[in-house]
């Protein structure tokens, strides 16, 4: 087996390639919900609905797809993913207080330039929330793509469950806990650094 | 520079402006009023085009503006809201050459035009360019959202309500900054307004409607003088009158009798005369019966150990008024300060009386229910 710090790279890697996908999707798809609010509840059911589908069989069903491998992981953790992105976007954009609006589209902004200089920059914070949420459960689900033959920090659990070897499944459980953190950490630090000044709450004096 | 030509907006068959005919000269100050729901907001919107008329056509100098850009003709056109709408993610200077970037100028020139303007309404640009809206005061945050508007120097300004969320003395020198304003840049303005003060205070001319119809157009001495009808008179005649109430002065609702004491006298004195008079104040004066300031109940409770004279607790720092000034003084003063009462004084600075809280109500009371009831 690899030593742990590549499996964890691997693993890292995994998640993320998933959850990257799934934002290049996701937020142009809670733009456009704004856009289209009648079917911003139909979308929302849809990804809710696969999000209840348990992963392992949502993994096997996209195995008759991509087959073996990274693939079919990286595609799952996308479908997963869908749901915290889009829905953060949406609500971000939703939760500006709409004489912003108003206010952007009297200065005479395009729809273009109220969706880049007024809409998105507020609800940044909140599209990133999204994306942080989905990264961990990403970590959490890529450890079983082992079964259907990723790399990643699945191997030493399964491994160890195989050869009754519980000191292995711990350190390949506890790695993958440890790479949680650290994303939620990073990530809630990159969320309060790309919080525009004027929007962070002040402290009292 | 604008007409109207048979407005209307339907919203779910409710005509809420109903065949609007209207003509806005350059450089005049029209406002828009009425009451709540009247279609004001509805009426100033189609201008810009924030909402599209249901039927009837308006002209921009000449122009049927239904034939122009919308995001064209609002950047020509200045747009301020009641809730202000600063963007939060943007600095103070953002906020206000916003139009001048969507119109692309050079940071240059965007700069330059920011610093005249917050000079202009006595922010100092170097101290207020940087920040960042929520860092300011409500009266500078519309401050900000006039001079965004002005910012592209369009040559007509639609504002709806800009001054309605604001507190009545913010609002009162805001009017009087605009009003300054206006007579130095001959904007064309359309103002809307529930304030009939307000409108009073700055109009070149008033619109008054009702339904979305136009109930009466004239200069304001006009509708004053001439209402076209009861509604109209109405409409006026309670402001009329209530810019007419009499309020007595402050020697005619004080009470002449407040507790005092001496600097030199003792701590303990104070505590027995505050108990004796069931006060929580002492108002401190000399043997002239000058006012010099006065101790309260905290001071005492707090200090009575280390103190040993009233001297020592004296609070000097307390507005007064002066005799014979009108009452409405005193109460604006209890009001803004947030104070119980205040200590009228006369010209030699002795204390004469004092107004509180329960003079304000009695006199109050007295010019609803008639007189007879003043203390
Ligand atoms: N988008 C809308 N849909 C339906 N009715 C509306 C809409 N906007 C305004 N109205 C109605 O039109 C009337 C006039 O509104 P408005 O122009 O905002 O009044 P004002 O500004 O004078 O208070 C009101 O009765 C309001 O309820
Ligand atoms: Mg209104």
């Amino acid at each position: 087996m690899k030593p742990l710090l590549i499996l964890a790279l691997e693993h890292l890697y995994l998640a993320t390639a998933g959850v990257f996908l799934a934002t290049l999707v996701g937020v142009p798809l809670g733009i456009l919900l704004t856009h289209y609010r009648r079917l911003a509840p139909v979308v929302f059911s849809l990804t809710e609905m696969v999000q209840t589908v348990p992963s392992l069989g949502l993994l096997a069903l996209l195995l008759f797809v991509f087959g073996l491998g990274n693939k079919t992981l990286i595609a799952g953790l996308l479908i997963y993913s869908l749901l915290p992105i889009v829905r953060n976007t949406y609500t971000g954009i939703r939760s500006i207080r709409p004489e912003l609006i108003e206010a952007g589209k009297g200065m005479g902004m395009t729809r273009l330039q109220l969706l880049t200089q007024v809409e998105l920059p507020i609800a940044l914070p909140v599209v990133l929330g999204g994306i942080r949420v989905a990264l961990i459960t990403a970590i959490g689900i890529s450890t079983i793509g082992v079964v259907i033959g990723t790399g990643g920090l699945g191997q030493p659990i399964w491994r160890g469950i195989q050869m009754e070897n519980q000191g292995m499944i711990i350190q390949g459980a506890a790695t993958a806990a440890a790479l949680a953190i650290l994303a939620e950490i990073l990530l809630t630090a990159l969320e309060q650094r790309i919080t525009p000044r004027g929007l962070r709450k002040r402290k009292a004096t | 520079m604008l007409r109207f030509e048979q407005v209307t907006k339907i919203y779910s068959g409710q005509r809420v402006v109903d065949c609007l005919d209207l003509e806005v000269k350059k450089g005049e100050f029209l406002v828009l009023i009425g009451p709540s729901g009247c279609g004001k907001t509805t009426t100033l919107k189609m201008i810009n085009r924030l909402i599209e008329p249901s039927e009837g056509k308006i002209y921009m100098n000449g122009t049927d503006i239904s034939r122009l850009d919308p995001v064209q003709l609002r950047r020509q056109i200045g747009y301020v809201i009641q809730q202000v709408g600063l963007f939060p993610n943007m600095t103070i200077q953002q906020n206000v050459d916003v139009v001048l970037r969507l119109l692309k100028r050079p940071l240059q020139e965007r700069q330059e035009r920011v610093r005249e303007l917050l000079a202009m309404v006595g922010m100092d640009p170097a101290l207020y360019a940087e920040r960042y809206p929520n860092e300011l005061s409500g009266g500078q945050q519309q401050r900000i959202g006039v001079l965004r508007a002005l910012a592209a120097d369009p040559p007509l300004i639609l504002m709806d309500e800009p001054f309605g969320a604001l507190d009545p003395i913010t609002r009162e020198s805001l009017q009087d900054e605009f009003k300054r304003l206006q007579e130095k840049l001959h904007k064309t303005i359309v103002f809307v307004t529930h304030d009939m003060d307000e409108a009073l205070k700055l109009a070149d001319r008033i619109v008054l409607m009702k339904d979305g119809r136009i109930v009466q157009a004239g200069p304001p001495e006009e509708l004053l003088r001439h209402p076209a009808n009861d509604f109209v008179a109405f409409f006026f005649g309670k402001k009329r009158k209530e810019n007419e109430i009499y309020l007595e002065t402050v020697d005619e609702v004080m009470n002449p009798a407040p507790v005092t004491i001496r600097p030199e006298q003792g701590v303990a004195e104070g505590v027995e005369l505050m108990r004796r008079r069931h006060v929580d104040s002492l108002f401190v004066v000399d043997k002239e019966e000058r006012f010099l300031g006065q101790v309260t109940i905290e001071s005492l409770n707090r200090e009575h150990l280390r103190a040993h004279q009233i001297i020592e607790l004296l609070d000097t720092n307390v507005p007064t008024v002066l005799a014979g000034s009108k009452a409405e003084t005193a109460f604006r003063i209890m009001t803004e300060q947030r104070l119980k009462y205040v200590p009228v004084v006369d010209t030699e600075g002795r204390l004469v009386g004092l107004v509180t809280r329960t003079s304000m109500v009695n006199a109050l009371a007295s010019v609803v229910w008639g007189d007879g009831i003043s203390a």
